[in-house]
């Protein structure tokens, strides 16, 4: 599972609004220049990212391997043609760059989620996103992220007990349904106690924002993200 | 009391709750993405992901289920480990092959929420009948496989036929049996919450 | 002060709350007794305006809790049963900060109450701690010192032992004691009222939304013979099996 690990990599060091930033420009970058060359230059951003993160490429494309099926099968599909000569692998140019354009962008994300706590990108988003919709995304953002495992535990054992009971034997629409509705009700009833929660303590469209300081080392970033971008335009 | 309290913006009552609702029907959907069943029809296992989007429409409505999945999305992209097979990060939702879909999770629920409650306001959605939430669901399993093959088309240069073969005709079964799952729990009286 | 006067609550055809009317001063112990279902949560959900009456008036400090939600929640802190869904962030610092950011304060301001929340409910070691690591002692006393952040004058704790183990309960009531001696005034809602009678400065019991018997010495042989007659746990009684965790 792709999260975040305490480290002291240069990544960490950096503001989360700076590190966003640099991923964005790069897809802009990637999207711009889906040559071999153009990607070229940018695995070699990428490898440089995902190094200041303190992941190596392999390591990364482990987080990413649910998603291997999809990016070979583009290529693949579109080398294949109905009747002689059955297989054109100039057909499969177009497709493997976009596949492999994926995965470089994949691989800054990794960069990105590994270095980053979501605290931060909760602060970044907040601080970026005036008024309600910003204080929205991020307390929904820190909900979502403090009752995730609560929930996945509570499936879990509604799993575990149903099986104790050979509940596997039972048709699969009916096991589906009673995973879901042990599901719904541990959700709702969670969700009622929070909200009550959340009013006893002055839950406010309008709190202290989370403290972000941009350091030096955020220039080193945004002179990455301002060339990036730049390429993109040109 | 020293503290003033003069500049404080309460989040009103009816509005916390449905946020804390929001929040923790977006964390059921990444719950439901760990959560695997033997496809009757397919080698591919059945998640509960979709399913969450249609129940999220129904039960949320299409202004709160709409905005669960945004919930969803946003705690995706700041590293909550909710979408499928525990990804996240922000390249999920602007250049993974499978970002169609996750776009799609909003724009769905909003769908199936206004079909289902006939507009924006909330009714009891245990009232509908069997075909409006059947129908409900397949415009929204419709919005999100066309989603997915778009975002498949755009990440990866595939044609439409090859979008399809590998982005829905797998996956299309099993759609028809979290529809029928979904029946089923509207239509049962276990879920707790009106 | 809170002051409730004349305060009924109903839920649809049921009358939880039924008429009642009782003041909690500065700086007392007190006890809300009585069995599931007697109104007792539903009454004490009034002191901060979670719930609105059906017809009565709740005041803190002499201002009508309608009139000023925000003071009212800051007045009287609240902590519910199952501390798991009331903790709002994945680490103890961040939750215990949540309270005070609400109120706007200024960094510098948050981070000394979190500081002195934390100690006071000798949890200064945890404060970067993941909510979901700690026992469920501890995270009784975040949710407490969640509410200690707002620097309350009254501090609410609804069944706060339900799902403890001993250890636990004893750390919990250990803190709720030093706060008492340092002045905030400690209400305490329960149907368990082992060790903690001895605490207690006063003891109300309700039964039917109604208050039916008020003590001014808890701990006297008068309360205790009352109070046997409800259906609650009286500290002779052994202990109970431990609640679902869940």
């Amino acid at each position: 599972m792709l999260s975040y690990a305490p480290d002291e990599s240069l990544a960490h060091r950096l503001d989360p609004r700076t590190k966003l930033l640099v991923q964005f420009a790069f897809v802009a970058a990637a999207f711009a220049h889906e040559t071999p060359q153009g990607l070229l230059a940018l695995s070699a951003v990428a490898a440089v990212l995902l190094a200041s993160a303190g992941l190596s490429p392999l390591s990364a494309l482990r987080e990413f391997r649910y998603l291997l099926p999809f990016l070979l099968a583009g290529p693949l599909v579109s080398a294949l043609t109905l009747g002689p000569p059955w297989v054109v692998v100039a057909d499969a140019r177009e497709p493997a760059l976009a596949s492999y354009r994926a995965l470089l962008v994949l691989f800054v994300t990794a960069a990105y989620v590994r270095s980053t706590p979501v605290r931060d990108t909760r602060a970044a988003i907040q601080r970026t996103v005036p008024g309600k919709l910003g204080q929205f995304l991020g307390m929904g953002i820190s909900l979502v992220f403090r009752f995730f495992p609560l929930l996945l535990a509570d499936l879990r054992r509604t799993r575990e007990a149903m099986a104790a009971r050979l509940g596997d034997e039972r048709p699969v629409t009916e096991r589906i349904q009673r995973t879901a509705i042990a599901g719904l009700n541990r959700a709702f009833g969670r969700a009622d106690r929070l909200s009550l929660a959340l009013r006893a303590r002055c839950f406010a469209w309008n709190p202290t924002l989370p403290a972000l300081r941009f350091g030096r080392l955020d220039w080193l970033g945004f002179a990455v993200a301002a060339v990036l971008a730049l390429w993109s335009v040109l | 009391m020293a503290t003033s309290t003069d500049g404080v913006e309460l989040v009103g009552d009816e509005t916390a709750k449905n946020i804390a609702r929001a929040a923790l029907f977006a964390a059921l959907m990444g719950a439901f993405g760990f959560v695997s069943f033997p496809n009757p029809v397919s080698p591919a296992p059945v998640t509960l992901q979709v399913l969450g989007v249609f129940l999220a429409g129904i039960m949320l409505g299409p202004v709160w289920g709409a905005a669960s999945m945004v919930l969803y999305l946003a705690a995706g992209a700041a590293g909550v480990p909710v979408f499928a097979g525990g990804g996240a990060g922000f390249g999920s939702l602007l250049a993974d092959p499978t970002l169609g879909y996750l776009w799609s999770y909003p724009v769905a629920a909003a769908l199936i929420g206004a079909v289902v409650h006939r507009g924006v306001s909330l009714r009891d959605y245990r009232a509908a009948s069997t075909p409006l939430l059947v129908g409900a669901m397949v415009a929204g399993t419709v919005v999100i496989y066309a989603f997915g093959m778009a975002g498949l088309m755009l990440t990866l240069g595939y044609g439409i036929a090859e979008a399809f073969a590998v982005g829905a005709a797998a996956f299309l079964p099993a759609e028809a049996l979290k529809i029928a799952a979904a029946v089923g729990i509207v239509r049962s009286d276990a879920v707790a919450a009106a | 002060m809170i002051r409730v006067r004349n305060l009924t609550h109903r839920y649809g055809d049921t009358v939880a709350v039924d008429d009642v009317s009782l003041t909690v001063d500065d700086g007392e112990f007190l006890l809300v007794v009585g069995a599931n279902g007697s109104g007792k949560s539903t009454l004490v959900r009034h002191f901060n305006g979670l719930l609105d009456p059906d017809s009565g008036e709740v005041s803190v400090d002499g201002t009508r809790v309608q009139d000023d939600f925000v003071a009212a929640r800051v007045a009287v802190g609240m902590v519910f049963q199952d501390p798991r869904d009331q903790l709002v962030s994945a680490t103890v610092g961040a939750d215990v900060a949540f309270g005070p950011e609400n109120l706007g304060l200024s960094r510098t301001e948050i981070d000394r109450r979190v500081d002195a929340a934390l100690s006071a409910v000798n949890l200064e070691e945890k404060e970067n701690d993941r909510v979901t690591d700690l026992s469920g002692g501890e995270r009784e006393r975040v949710a407490i010192a969640g509410a200690l952040a707002m620097e309350p004058t009254h501090l609410v704790l609804d069944e706060p032992f339900t799902g403890l183990d001993e250890p636990a309960r004893r750390s919990v009531l250990d803190r709720l004691r030093s706060l008492h001696a340092d002045g905030t005034s400690v209400v305490v809602v329960t149907h368990d009222l082992r060790d903690v009678l001895s605490l207690a400065d006063r003891v109300v019991a309700m039964a039917d939304g109604r208050i039916v018997v008020v003590d001014d010495d808890a701990d006297s042989t008068s309360a205790r013979e009352s109070l046997s007659n409800l259906d609650v746990r009286l500290p002779t009684e052994p202990r109970p099996p431990a609640d679902d965790p869940c």
